[in-house]
């Protein structure tokens, strides 16, 4: 196992333990508000994952380089894994401080919509089988998709929405206590890690792929 | 205080099992490919 997939396992273990045992209560919300310190992370990790995608892709279609394709692929793949974790956990924490599980809104929507759109493009990256025609769509659509990501963070100001505004990225100084910000701040630099750990491992799987089928193995 | 602590649990154990059956996946892949690589050669 590589050293960095080490790394961000025993992260998560040391700030998953941090979260639930060294992180005071929210006094309105219960427990529930510690959904928080994994919801946000995995919010952002995915945004950047797909904000990568964008950028590789955008790349890609300029210098036609496989590396920077085979990038997009595996930040895509990390990146619907992160929404997932966003899409489960943001029900879970708006049951109980919300009274529902899932409410049309604008944020939860565009959340929902950009997920579709990332596992559209992992679908179409398994039906199209030239390789470089697969590599030129999903480009286009890793781009598309990315553009949903501003309109996604200023939802909240845009619309009427049940959901929060950000508390921390925001122009003002974070509204948390130390305590609960240390925890948040440290939970952000783990789950990048684990992306960066995830993002590693799935462009090496990626690269033995076409080195094999280059090989005609 | 609201009493909500089982959704707090349920969220954090369906994120650990997510990120560690995403691993598992990628640590599947990984091997099966090294398997296809040997057994070609």
């Amino acid at each position: 196992m590589h050293w960095l997939s080490v790394v961000a396992g025993a992260a998560v273990v040391a700030t998953f333990v941090r979260a639930m045992f060294f992180t005071p209560l929210e006094a309105m919300q219960g427990a529930a508000q510690k959904i928080f310190y994994v919801h946000a992370p995995a919010a952002w990790v995915a945004f950047m994952a797909f904000g990568l995608v964008a950028v590789a892709s955008a790349l890609y279609l300029w210098l036609k380089d496989e590396r920077l394709d085979r990038f997009a692929e595996s930040s895509a793949e990390a990146g619907v894994v992160f929404t997932t974790v966003v899409m489960i956990t943001g029900p879970i924490w708006g049951r109980p401080v919300w009274g529902t599980w899932w409410t049309w809104d604008a944020r939860l929507t565009l959340t929902l919509i950009l997920w579709f759109i990332y596992l559209g493009y992992l679908v179409l990256r398994g039906v199209i089988e030239d390789r470089a025609m697969q590599a030129r769509f999903c480009a286009v659509l890793g781009i598309l998709g990315a553009m949903l990501i501003p309109f996604i963070h200023l939802s909240v100001y845009l619309f009427r929405t049940l959901h929060p505004r950000p508390i921390v990225m925001k122009p003002e100084a974070p509204s948390l206590p130390n305590e609960m910000l240390v925890t948040l701040l440290l939970a952000f630099g783990t789950f990048t890690l684990l992306y960066v750990a995830f993002l590693r491992a799935r462009y090496a799987i990626a690269t033995q792929r076409d080195r094999l089928a280059a090989e005609g193995r | 205080m609201p009493q909500n602590e089982g959704y707090y649990y349920a969220a954090y154990a369906i994120v650990a099992v997510t990120y560690a059956l995403y691993a598992v996946s990628l640590w599947r892949r990984a091997r099966a490919l090294k398997a296809r690589e040997e057994s070609s050669r």
